[in-house]
C-alpha cells in the first residue's frame, strides 16, 4: 500500500504538473509544428534564472515572472531567426547546442555572483515572495491521505498553482489547435512547402510557435524550480529527453497526451523504483543504482515507443506523430 | 483548339503576347558551374492555357521554382499582373493570385480533405495568432470557407472523401485535391507541375477537363508536362525548352514539327530519370 | 533555398553573432572575471594549460590538435553513419564511453562487476591487450546494434526523424547502463602518472604523445580504407547516391553493416585514448563530447568523410585555445558557439557541397 501511495503522490506533485506544462510547450513545437527543439530544458533553465535572478534582485513577483518568460520568448527568436530556414535537424542540432550552453554557461564559476554556478540558487533565496501568496496556513496541512505542507516548497498552495496552470494551458492548446491558425501550423508540420504555395508566412508561423512553445517551456521550469531549486544540471539533455519521451508516451498532437504522459512516465519511474528497491535484494541492485536502472528503462520506453506505437496513448492512429 | 488570340503572335522563342499575365526577362539560375535556366524573355497570355514543356533537366521545374518564388535567380525580372516578381516570397507570390500545385503531390497527409481544402483559402481572420483565440472573430469567414470547399469537393469528386485523411487517398485523388486546394484562393493564374505525372489513364481524362474549366472560370494555365499527347489535346500555346534556354514557342502542331524541338528530345533520349529526380530534390 | 544565402541571411548571421558575443562578454564581465573551478571534470583536461613558463598560447594550440584528433577518431565514424544512412546517432557518445569503459573493465586491479550481478571479481589484463579486447568488443558491439536495431528499422522504412529520437532513447539507455554498471566516479586506465617533458615551448607527456601517434595513423589508415580499397570506394559510392550505388550492384547494407563495425571501433579507440590523454573518464564523458562530435561534423559538413576531421580540429583548437582568454568553464560553450555561427554563415559546412535547390 505505501508503494501505491508513493504512486499516487507522484501523480499529484508539482513536478509532475510542471513537466506537463513543459511537454505543452513541447506539443506546440512538436506535435502542432513538428519543430525538432532537442533543447527545451535551455527554456526552462533560463525561465527558471530570469524569475529567481529577477526576484532576488528585488522585482515583484509577476515582473519577475515576466522576465522568465521573456528570457525564454528572446531564446526562442535568436535561435529561430536563422535556422527555421535551414532543414529541420538543424534546428535540432543548434537548439542542443544552445541549451547546453545555456548550462555552461549557468554553472560557469564567472557567473558565480548571479547564478550561483554548478550549485545553483537555493530555494530560500528567491520562493518567499511566492510562498507568501499562499491562502494555505504556514504548516504541515494532511487532506485524506496526503500530508504536504500547506506553502513551502513542493505545498499545496504549488500544486493547486501549477495544475490550475496546467489545465488552463491545455485549454489554451486546445483553442489553438483547433483554431484557423492551428490549422495552418499542421500544414507546416506536414509540407512546409506546400503551405508555402497556398500563400502562408511559414516562417512567421514556425517562429511563433518556437516563442509560445519556448515560453510555455520557460513557465514549467518556474513552477519546477518553485518546488525544487534552480539547479543548471538538473536541466540538462536527459531532462529534454525525458520531456520528449513523455510526449510521445501520452500522445503528441493531443490536447491531453502532454497532461497524461507527465503523469504516466512519472508515476511509472516511482513505480519501477519503489517495487525494484522492496523485490531486488540490495546486493543484486544496490539503492545507489536505482536510478540509473529506472534510466534504462526510460531509454528502452523511448525506442519501443517510437517504434511500435509512435501515437501514444491518447494519439490518433492515422494522425500519427512521425512523417511516414 | 488554338485560341484566336494567338494567330497574330509570332511563332517564334520569347514572343510577345497581345495581353501578357506574366512577363519574365534575362532570368538566370545557375548551380555551381551548371546553369540550369538562360531564358531571354517569357510571356504568358492571360486567360490561355500554355504548356511548358521540354526533355528532361531541361530545367522546366527550375524556371517554374524561380517563377512561383521558391527559387530566386542570379540574375532577371518577372512582373505578374505588372507587378515585379523579384524578391517576392513564394507566399507573396500565392497572395498575388498566382497559385502552384507540384510534381510530387503534397497533400497534407495526416489533415483531412476538408482541413487540407480550407487551409488553402485566403484572408481567414483566424489564421492570426491572438485573433485564434476568439472564435466569433472568424467563425463567419469559417463557413463561407467550408461551403466553397463543399463546392469545389463536388466538383472534383471528392466529397465524400471530405472526413479523411489526405494521406489515405489514391495517388490521382490526390492530384485532384491538391489542384482543388489551390482553387480555393480564387486565383488569377495556376501553375501545375505535371499535373498527370503518375496518375492512371481514366483519371488523366478527368484533370484534363478541369484544366479546361478552370479557363472557361476565367483563369490563366500555365502546366509543366512531358506527355505530348496531353498538352496537344488542351493547350492552346507551347514553350520548349532545352538546356535552360527557351528553343521554340507555337500552338501545339506548329512546335511538334519544328526541327529543333525534335532534335532536343531525341538527343536527351539517354538521359537518365535520375538527373530529374535530383533536379526536383 | 539553402544554397542561396543572400545579403539578408548573411545580415541576420551577423547580427545574431554581434547580440551573442556581446551578451557573451558582457555576462563574463559581470559575473567578475576568470576563477577556473578545478573541481569540474570537464576542466580537469585544462591541467595540461598549466605549462610553466612556456608560451600558453603555443601550448593551448598543441592541446587543441591533440584533443581534435582524439574527438577526430570519435567524430569520423558519426560523420560516416550519417553519410552512409542519414541518421544522425545520438548514441554514438556512448560508443566512445563504452570503449574506455570495457578497457577499464578489463585492465583495472579493483574488483569489478556486472550489473545485476551479486558478487564482483577481477580481470586484471595488461592495458594493451584490454585496450586491443576492448576495441573489438566495441565494434562487435557496432555490429549487433546495427544487426538488432538499425538495419530493422531500415527494413521497416521508419522515418529519420523517428530513427533520430530511438537513438536519442539509446544513448539515455546506454548512458545509464554505464553508469550502473561502472559507476558515477571517472575511473582511470593506469594508475602511472604520466611525467611531463618540455619541447621548446610545449610541455607533454610521453602517453600523449603516444596517443597522438595512435590517433594519426589511425585517422590515416581511415582515409586509406576510403580512397584505396574496393570496399572504401563502395562506401564513398554509398555515401554519395544510395539509390545509385545500390542499382550498380554495391550491396548497401553489408557496406552500411560495415560503417556501424568501423565507427563502433573508430569510436571506442578515441575513448581509450581520451581516458589516458585526460587521465580518467566519467560514466557521461563520451555523451558531454557528444555535441562538440555534432559540431564538428556538421563544421565539416554533414556526411563528409574528410569533413570530420578538419572540423574536429577546429573544435579542438578553438575550445581550448579560448581558455587563453576565457574562464576555461566556458571552453566548450565557446566550441558551440562556434558551431552555430558557422550554420549561420555556411550551413553546409566547411567541405560540403552547397546543396541544389530547384
Amino acid at each position: 500500500m505505501d508503494i501505491l501511495f508513493d504512486v499516487l503522490r507522484t501523480a499529484i506533485a508539482p513536478s509532475t504538473a510542471a513537466f506537463a506544462l513543459a511537454a505543452i510547450g513541447l506539443n506546440f513545437h512538436f506535435g502542432l509544428t513538428g519543430l525538432l527543439n532537442m533543447g527545451h530544458a535551455g527554456f526552462m533553465l533560463l525561465g527558471m534564472y530570469g524569475f529567481a535572478i529577477s526576484l532576488q534582485a528585488g522585482w515583484p513577483i509577476w515582473l519577475a515572472l515576466i522576465a522568465g518568460l521573456v528570457a525564454a520568448g528572446v531564446f526562442a527568436l535568436l535561435l529561430g531567426w536563422p535556422t527555421l530556414k535551414l532543414r529541420g535537424d538543424y534546428l535540432a542540432i543548434v537548439t542542443i547546442a544552445a541549451a547546453e550552453m545555456v548550462r555552461f554557461l549557468g554553472r560557469s564559476q564567472s557567473l558565480k555572483d548571479l547564478t550561483g554556478a554548478s550549485s545553483g540558487i537555493r530555494g530560500k533565496d528567491f520562493k518567499e515572495p511566492f510562498e507568501l501568496l499562499s491562502p494555505f496556513p504556514d504548516r504541515i496541512v494532511e487532506i485524506g491521505p496526503f500530508s504536504l505542507h500547506g506553502s513551502r516548497s513542493s505545498s499545496w498552495w504549488l500544486t493547486v498553482v501549477t495544475w490550475s496552470l496546467v489545465f488552463l494551458f491545455a485549454a489554451i492548446y486546445w483553442r489553438l489547435a483547433s483554431s484557423p491558425w492551428g490549422r495552418v501550423l499542421k500544414g507546416i508540420r506536414e509540407d512546409e512547402d506546400a503551405v508555402r504555395s497556398l500563400g502562408k508566412n511559414v516562417y512567421s508561423y514556425k517562429m511563433q510557435a518556437l516563442v509560445i512553445g519556448g515560453m510555455i517551456g520557460a513557465l514549467g521550469g518556474i513552477t519546477w524550480s518553485l518546488g525544487n531549486s534552480v539547479q543548471p544540471d538538473s536541466m540538462g539533455r536527459p531532462t529534454t529527453f525525458w520531456i520528449w519521451t513523455l510526449l510521445l508516451l501520452g500522445g503528441a498532437a493531443t490536447v491531453f497526451g502532454p497532461v497524461l504522459g507527465s503523469i504516466l512516465f512519472w508515476s511509472a519511474l516511482t513505480l519501477v523504483k519503489s517495487v525494484a528497491s522492496a523485490l531486488i535484494p540490495s546486493d543484486v541492485l544496490a539503492p545507489t543504482e536505482l536510478e540509473p536502472f529506472s534510466l534504462v528503462l526510460v531509454g528502452v520506453t523511448l525506442m519501443l515507443l517510437v517504434v511500435f506505437r509512435p501515437q501514444g496513448v491518447l494519439g490518433n492512429k492515422k494522425e500519427l506523430a512521425f512523417n511516414g | 483548339m488554338a485560341d484566336t488570340v494567338f494567330t497574330s503572335v509570332p511563332r517564334e522563342p520569347g514572343a510577345v503576347k497581345p495581353n501578357a499575365i506574366l512577363v519574365a526577362d534575362g532570368v538566370t539560375r545557375r548551380f555551381g558551374g551548371l546553369t540550369a535556366v538562360d531564358v531571354a524573355h517569357f510571356e504568358v497570355e492571360r486567360n490561355s492555357i500554355t504548356a511548358l514543356i521540354g526533355p528532361n533537366g531541361a530545367g522546366k521545374s527550375t524556371f517554374f521554382n524561380l517563377l512561383t518564388g521558391f527559387d530566386s535567380a542570379q540574375e532577371g525580372e518577372g512582373t505578374f499582373e505588372g507587378r515585379p516578381l523579384r524578391g517576392m516570397s513564394p507566399a507573396k507570390v500565392a497572395r498575388a493570385g498566382m497559385v502552384r500545385t507540384f510534381q510530387l503531390t503534397k497533400a497534407l497527409n495526416r489533415m483531412t480533405v476538408m482541413e487540407n481544402m480550407r487551409l488553402g483559402a485566403q484572408s481567414q481572420p483566424g489564421e492570426n495568432l491572438v485573433r485564434a483565440f476568439v472564435p466569433p472573430l472568424w467563425a463567419t469567414r469559417e463557413r463561407e470557407i467550408s461551403e466553397q470547399a463543399h463546392e469545389l469537393l463536388h466538383r472534383f469528386k471528392l466529397y465524400e472523401k471530405r472526413e479523411d485523411y489526405a494521406g489515405s487517398l489514391s495517388g490521382g485523388q490526390r492530384k485532384l485535391l491538391e489542384m482543388a486546394r489551390a482553387l480555393m484562393s480564387k486565383p488569377t493564374m495556376v501553375m501545375l507541375d505535371e499535373p498527370m505525372a503518375g496518375v492512371n489513364p481514366a483519371l488523366t481524362e478527368s484533370l484534363l477537363d478541369h484544366i479546361v474549366e478552370l479557363k472557361e472560370d476565367g483563369m490563366t494555365v500555365l502546366f509543366v508536362e512531358h506527355d505530348m499527347h496531353m498538352v496537344r489535346r488542351i493547350s492552346d500555346w507551347v514553350v520548349v525548352m532545352a538546356e535552360g534556354k527557351i528553343i521554340a514557342e507555337g500552338p501545339a502542331n506548329t512546335v511538334m514539327a519544328n526541327r529543333a524541338v525534335q532534335d532536343a528530345y531525341l538527343g536527351s533520349h539517354h538521359d537518365t530519370d535520375l538527373f530529374e529526380e535530383r533536379e526536383e530534390a | 533555398m539553402l544554397a542561396t544565402l543572400d545579403r539578408r541571411t548573411l545580415l541576420k548571421a551577423a547580427l545574431v553573432f554581434v547580440i551573442a558575443a556581446i551578451g557573451f562578454v558582457a555576462v563574463v564581465t559581470l559575473g567578475g572575471g576568470a576563477e577556473a573551478a578545478s573541481a569540474d571534470p570537464e576542466v580537469a583536461t585544462t591541467a595540461a594549460t598549466t605549462a610553466a613558463g612556456g608560451n600558453i598560447l603555443l601550448q593551448n594550440l598543441f592541446n587543441g590538435v591533440v584533443f581534435g584528433l582524439l574527438l577526430a577518431l570519435a567524430s569520423v565514424g558519426l560523420s560516416l553513419i550519417y553519410g552512409t544512412t542519414g541518421l544522425s546517432n545520438f548514441a554514438h557518445g556512448e560508443m566512445v564511453t563504452f570503449g574506455a569503459m570495457i578497457t577499464f573493465f578489463l585492465a583495472t586491479q579493483q574488483p569489478v562487476s556486472l550489473p545485476l550481478l551479486p558478487f564482483s571479481f577481477t580481470v586484471g589484463l595488461p592495458l594493451i591487450p584490454a585496450a586491443l579486447i576492448g576495441i573489438s568488443i566495441s565494434a562487435g558491439f557496432g555490429w549487433l546494434q546495427d544487426k538488432v536495431i538499425w538495419s530493422q528499422l531500415r527494413r521497416r522504412r521508419v522515418a529519420m526523424v523517428q530513427q533520430m529520437i530511438v537513438s536519442i532513447g539509446l544513448s539515455l539507455a546506454l548512458v545509464n547502463l554505464i553508469q550502473w554498471w561502472i559507476g558515477g566516479r571517472p575511473v582511470r586506465l593506469t594508475t602511472s602518472i604520466d611525467p611531463r617533458n618540455q619541447y621548446g615551448p610545449i610541455s607533454v607527456g610521453n602517453v600523449t604523445l603516444m596517443s597522438m601517434a595512435i590517433a594519426i595513423v589511425a585517422l590515416l589508415g581511415v582515409a586509406y580504407f576510403l580512397q584505396r580499397t574496393r570496399l572504401g570506394r563502395a562506401t564513398r559510392a554509398v555515401s554519395d547516391n544510395p539509390a545509385l550505388a545500390s542499382a550498380s550492384g554495391i550491396k548497401v547494407d553489408s557496406i552500411i553493416r560495415i560503417v556501424w563495425v568501423m565507427a563502433a571501433g573508430l569510436a571506442a579507440l578515441g575513448g581509450i585514448l581520451l581516458a589516458l590523454y585526460q587521465q580518467g573518464i566519467g560514466f557521461d564523458d563520451g555523451t558531454q563530447l557528444l555535441l562538440l562530435m555534432f559540431a564538428a561534423v556538421t563544421l565539416g559538413g554533414l556526411g563528409h568523410p574528410y569533413g570530420a576531421l578538419v572540423g574536429s580540429l577546429i573544435i579542438g583548437i578553438v575550445a581550448e585555445v579560448s581558455t587563453v582568454w576565457l574562464p576555461p568553464d566556458l571552453k566548450f560553450a565557446t566550441a558551440l558557439g562556434i558551431l552555430i555561427v558557422v550554420l549561420l554563415f555556411r550551413p553546409q559546412g566547411i567541405l560540403g557541397k552547397s546543396e541544389r535547390v530547384g
